[in-house]
């Protein structure tokens, strides 16, 4: 172990491999700030110009990019409600509120410093115990992830802003937008009416560029611009009390995100909503959630790093993709000449720890990179807002376009924009619809193969105990704090005072403890 | 303040004209009489997500292509559909003689199960430059030590496979197998072959078929044991896979290959597709191209104008028979 990690400093400490670490970083962030170029895309882009180079030194690189992206993406999300990456897209949510009062450069620093922890909280699980978490991983068939996608769905609740009623409806309607397209199992094409671009299903991440960016720019267009936000820089840089907060939910998004990112194919979107649905049950200020939380940055922002590091545990100790851009890397490996499997840590251990003690001094890059630049970011909403429409709208719509070349996607992005506009009219919440959308087909996906393990029978969930673990977990989410209620007043105490939000608090602490 | 925002909205709106201006805007092929030269980038559509193993086939093209012609090859991924809006979209560039797509059996495959404006001929094929098998595989603790095991199995009670898509190469293979044994698999549906690898380590499926290059790694390891290689003779280039018996020696006779190359589209010019064909023709005798070949275990068989054209067809017909509804 000790030896391993020595091993790791020795390779991943040379010049060359500490300023391609450094170029890759970089590289991620920028990708990060450019909405649709994800990382996905970022690594695939740039694989070929990384070929003549020694592959520990091109991984460093790659790998660099892929966590660097999660650091950008933060930054458009906070600053113009522009999710730059998928894992963005909650942060949006209190991160610019917190900028429309002001605090950008807390909400921008503090997502760094929770990235930060959550990456090197998770690398330390990381090497010391990747294969037996990966195998453990394995246990999740496709009842376990049903009973996860049904977990995630219970975020609604916290999604839904004022009225339930609201979030369940759009949720609802994502769910319906994510089943055009082509049936998994049976490859029938549903609702394309004949439309070839439509045989992929409704892409999300244009939905989520339309509804937020450009729904954003329509909604300030129409109610007449916001007057430029004005702090000084002292005022932009985070407080001690607003660290001291963000304590608890860093750890917690750290965990969470670490368990779902062990998952293969679950991916860092899935932890960030996640991380957000448990904080926002579990915080003593949920009241705030919405209108700039810190809390609502720090958990979903730390969870979305820790499974990007944690996605890596499948990828290297079974050689399994863990999500969309280790999968992108697992090719890359075979190009290099190198075999990914199980027998990586054992035949290529230069490579493997050299990567991950990499992945610490990338991690170190990044906080000190953005830590500085967060109020310095936050000085760009000093321009007048009128003048940052444009640039929302070409950066929207170009990234719209990199993502598949097709014109196609930007207008995807065009409809959701205006449908992004009526649904702030009417005050509906967008967060749920994004998340039907993104967990539909992977709920519909674990459905149909559940159904066809168990022949028909779904009730073969019930035969899993982690399923049924899990799905306690998303009862709990969903109906925790009136459970609780109803406990409390069973037990003969005067509860109840303060209605649902009192007695939250410590409700469904058990949670998180219990999941992690 | 009103002004503004009615500036900032027309700023918008053009910004918004300039950016679908450009967007829309295509590179055109030209083609000069009696030869042909490319004019300005190719590009390389690939119809499947970076990452996978028609992204690594398209990509090795390309970087083969421009060593060879010193032109530009720009790597497109158009994803979706399972491989058929990458299609589509060579579809729509009828007559272009510089855009090119990494075709491999989703050419004949995608137009058999999916209601597409395009057939296999829809398309001018330019080269086939390997080909690629499958083995079927399950994980160490199977108790299935041949193919046969696992027909007879089927045939007795149940067998869950793991099949990557509705019309995959894994799919064809399983439905090969049915109809010379005459059992039924029951299949659980994935969405691409990392996924099956994890189903099958997880044990929530029995058997996979997938390409060699995909499971190495884990049948080195001994999480995975190879039972037979669908195809017409053992991998005997390959030590590692020199030992797995064809599935015709255990007694089911089947075979299935999977081609890779790529097509250009429709009604391109013959001068174009001889100089795409040349150019990778060119290429398979690079030190690269072996490399290409062997890091992903597959055979350097190649075809180029009318004889690929015949194998396609041939390929086509076989294909039909085995899934066509």
């Amino acid at each position: 172990m000790i030896d391993n990690l020595l091993l790791g400093f020795e390779a991943a400490l040379s010049w060359q491999n500490l300023g391609w670490c450094f170029v890759g970083v970089l590289l991620g962030t920028v990708i990060g700030l450019m909405p649709g170029l994800g990382s996905t895309t970022g690594v695939a882009i740039l694989l070929p110009l990384t070929l003549a180079m020694d592959p520990l030194t091109a991984l460093i690189m790659l790998a660099g990019i892929y966590y660097g992206a999660q650091y950008g993406g933060t930054i458009t999300s906070v600053l113009i409600s522009t999710p730059g990456e998928a894992a963005s897209v909650v942060t949006t949510i209190d991160g610019y509120q917190m900028a429309r009062n002001g605090r950008a450069g807390a909400a921008l620093a503090i997502a760094a410093i929770g990235s930060f922890v959550a990456a090197i909280l998770s690398l330390a699980l990381l090497i010391a115990l990747a294969p037996p978490f990966a195998r453990w991983a394995l246990n999740f068939g496709p009842p376990e992830n049903l009973a996860l996608m049904v977990l995630g769905l219970a975020t609604i609740v916290s999604f839904s802003g004022g009225s339930l009623a609201r979030g369940l409806a759009m949720a609802c309607l994502g769910l319906l937008l994510g089943t055009v397209g082509v049936a998994i199992g049976t490859g029938e094409a549903r609702y394309t009416f004949g439309s070839v671009d439509l045989l992929s299903g409704i892409p999300f991440v244009e939905v989520m560029i339309g509804l937020f960016a450009l729904g954003e720019v329509l909604h300030q267009v129409r109610q007449g611009a916001e007057a430029p936000i004005r702090a000084r820089f002292r005022d932009l840089v985070i407080k001690g009390s607003e660290l001291r907060r963000s304590v608890a939910p860093v750890l917690r998004g750290s965990g969470l995100g670490f368990l779902l990112g062990v998952l293969p194919g679950s991916g860092s979107t899935l932890a960030s909503f996640i991380a957000y649905g448990v904080e926002k049950r579990v915080s003593p200020r949920k009241a705030e959630f919405g209108k700039g939380a810190i809390e609502g940055v720090a958990a979903p922002e730390s969870a979305n790093n820790a499974a990007a590091n944690a996605n890596f545990i499948p990828t290297l100790a079974l050689g399994i993709p863990g999500g969309a851009t280790t999968a992108v890397l697992l090719g890359a490996f075979t190009i290099y000449g190198l075999q990914p499997g199980p027998l990586l840590f054992e035949e290529q251990p230069r490579l493997v720890w050299g990567l991950l003690v990499s992945f610490f001094i990338g991690n170190l890059m990044l906080l000190v990179l953005n830590l500085p630049l967060a109020p310095a970011f936050a000085q760009m909403l000093r321009i007048p807002y009128g003048y940052l429409y444009p640039i929302i709208l070409i950066t929207s719509c170009v990234g719209a376009f990199s993502i598949s070349n097709n014109v196609f996607s930007i207008w995807i992005v065009l409809a959701a924009g205006a449908a992004g506009f009526v649904m702030k009219q009417y005050d509906l919440p967008m967060a749920p619809l994004v998340l039907g959308l993104v967990l539909g087909p992977l709920f519909e996906k674990a459905l149909v193969q559940t159904s066809a393990i168990g022949n028909g029978d779904l009730t073969v969930v019930f035969a899993s105990p982690i399923a049924v673990t899990v799905l306690v977990l998303a009862g709990l989410l969903a109906f925790g704090p009136q459970l609780w209620g109803l406990v409390r007043r069973r037990s003969g105490r005067s509860g109840g005072q303060g209605g649902p939000g009192g007695p939250s608090a410590g409700a469904p602490a058990p949670t998180p403890a219990g999941v992690a | 303040m009103k002004t503004s925002t009615r500036i900032a909205a027309a700023l918008s709106a053009a910004a918004l004209g300039v950016g679908l201006t450009a967007c829309a805007a295509d590179q055109g092929g030209t083609s000069a009489d009696g030869s042909f030269a490319p004019s300005g980038d190719a590009s390389m559509i690939v119809p499947f997500s970076a990452g996978g193993g028609s992204d690594a086939s398209g990509r090795a093209i390309a970087a083969g292509l421009e060593a060879a012609t010193g032109t530009n090859v720009v790597v497109e991924n158009r994803e979706g559909g399972s491989g058929a809006v990458g299609y589509s979209y060579l579809l729509s560039q009828e007559g272009d003689d510089q855009t090119l797509l990494a075709a491999e059996t989703s050419l004949s495959s995608i137009p058999l199960s999916q209601d597409v404006d395009f057939t296999a001929t829809s398309f001018t094929p330019v080269a086939k430059i390997g080909e690629d098998a499958t083995l079927l595989v399950v994980p160490a603790s199977s108790p299935f030590q041949t193919c046969s095991d696992v027909t007879t199995a089927a045939g007795a009670g149940s067998v869950v496979v793991a099949v990557s898509g509705a019309v995959s190469l894994d799919e064809v293979v399983f439905r090969l197998i049915e109809t010379e044994t005459g059992v039924t698999f029951d299949r659980v549906p994935y969405e691409s072959g990392g996924e099956v690898l994890t189903g099958l380590l997880g044990g929530q499926v029995q058997v996979a078929s997938l390409n060699p290059g995909e499971v190495v790694g884990q049948l080195e390891s001994g999480d995975l044991r190879a039972l037979c290689a669908v195809a017409e003779e053992r991998y005997t280039d390959y030590p590692e896979l020199a030992d797995i018996p064809t599935a015709t020696e255990q007694g089911i006779d089947v075979a299935f290959t999977q081609w890779r190359g790529f097509i250009g589209a429709g009604g391109m010019s013959p001068e174009a597709r001889t100089y795409w064909a040349d150019a990778a023709e060119a290429w398979t005798q690079t030190p690269e191209y072996e490399e290409y070949i062997s890091s992903n275990y597959m055979q350097p068989v190649t075809a180029y104008g009318e004889e690929l054209d015949a194998y396609l067809a041939e390929y086509d017909a076989q294909l039909a028979t085995a899934i066509g509804r």
